[in-house]
C-alpha cells in the first residue's frame, strides 16, 4: 500500500459557538452553497455542510448558541478518506501513532478512526466509505 | 468563482518533524518545499487528492505565523480556496465590504494569492489562490 492509501480530504471541520451563523457568513462572503444541515444524533450538535468538489466543509456548533455571545469560529480538524481503514490504522500504529479502533461513522456504511497523536496539533480522523453493511454492520 | 479547496495550512514548529507524519506515515507526496523569505516561513505542500496540505514553519520570530505558533501552538492556520481569477475574487470581496489583509494579489507558494482578514469570517483565516501555469500542483 502507498502510505495509508488516502484518496482525498473527505472533510474539514470548522468549529464554532454558532454553526448556523458561521455557515451563513461563508455562504455570503465566499458564495459557498450550504447543501445540508442536521442535528448530530446523541450530542445535539448543529451541523451545516458545504461541498467543493470532493471536500466537504463541516460547520459544527453546539445545540443552542448562547444569545448575545460573539460568534467565534476556528479551523478544527481534518478527515481523510482511505481505501482500507484497518490497513491504514495498522500502518499509523506501526509509525508509533495512537489510533482508535475503527467504529461506525454517522455516514451509513462508513467506518471512522481517530488519530490521537503525532498529528502536530490537528484533530485527525480517517474514514472509509462502504466499509460495512448499513443493515447488518458486517464488513462489506 | 471558487472551484475547490486548494489547501489547508498547518503551522508547525518543525516541518522536518511534521513530515515524519504527513509524508512518511500518511504517504503523501511533497509537491513543493521552499522558504518564502518575505513571509518568514518555510512552506511544504503535500498532495492529497485534488487538494493539498501546507505545512508552515516560521523561519523568524516577527511574522504572523510565528505569533500564531507562540500563542496557539501547532495546528490548523488557514484554508485556501482555488479560483481561476484571484484578482476578481479579491475585488468581489472588497465590494462586499469584507476586510482584507492583501489589497492586491501577490505571489505565494500556491500561485497568485491573497488573504481575507479573519475578522470577516468569525476568526477563520481565508486565502484565495490562482495557481501559476507551469508551477507545481493543481
Amino acid at each position: 500500500m502507498d502510505g495509508i492509501g488516502a484518496t482525498h480530504i473527505d472533510h474539514i471541520v470548522i468549529a464554532s459557538n454558532d454553526s448556523g451563523a458561521v455557515a451563513e457568513t461563508f455562504q455570503r462572503n465566499l458564495g459557498l452553497e450550504i447543501k445540508r444541515t442536521m442535528t448530530r444524533p446523541g450530542t445535539g450538535a448543529q451541523l451545516a455542510f458545504a461541498k467543493l468538489q470532493e471536500v466537504v466543509l463541516e460547520f459544527a456548533g453546539p445545540p443552542e448558541p448562547k444569545p448575545g455571545e460573539e460568534v467565534k469560529a476556528r479551523l478544527w480538524g481534518i478527515v481523510l478518506a482511505v481505501r482500507d481503514i484497518r490497513a491504514a490504522v495498522d500502518r499509523l500504529r506501526a509509525f508509533g501513532c495512537e489510533v482508535g479502533d475503527p467504529k461506525p461513522a454517522v455516514q451509513p456504511g462508513a467506518l471512522i478512526a481517530t488519530v490521537k497523536s503525532g498529528t502536530h496539533g490537528v484533530p485527525f480522523a480517517l474514514i472509509q466509505y462502504e466499509a460495512i453493511s448499513p443493515a447488518t454492520g458486517a464488513p462489506a | 468563482m471558487l472551484t475547490k479547496i486548494h489547501h489547508v495550512g498547518i503551522v508547525v514548529h518543525s516541518a522536518d518533524e511534521a513530515l515524519k507524519f504527513y509524508r512518511d506515515a500518511l504517504g503523501l507526496p511533497v509537491t513543493a518545499d521552499r522558504v518564502v523569505e518575505d513571509q518568514g516561513v518555510r512552506g511544504v505542500l503535500l498532495q492529497i487528492g485534488n487538494s493539498e496540505i501546507e505545512l508552515l514553519e516560521p523561519t523568524r520570530d516577527d511574522t504572523g505565523v510565528a505569533r500564531f505558533l507562540a500563542s496557539r501552538g501547532e495546528g490548523m492556520h488557514h484554508i485556501c480556496f482555488e479560483s481561476d481569477d484571484v484578482a476578481k475574487e479579491l475585488e468581489a470581496a472588497r465590494q462586499k465590504g469584507i476586510e482584507l489583509i492583501d489589497q492586491a494579489p501577490r505571489v505565494g507558494l500556491a500561485g497568485m494569492i491573497c488573504f481575507l482578514h479573519p475578522r470577516s469570517n468569525h476568526g477563520v483565516l481565508v486565502e484565495f489562490a490562482t495557481p501559476i501555469e507551469g508551477q507545481h500542483g493543481h
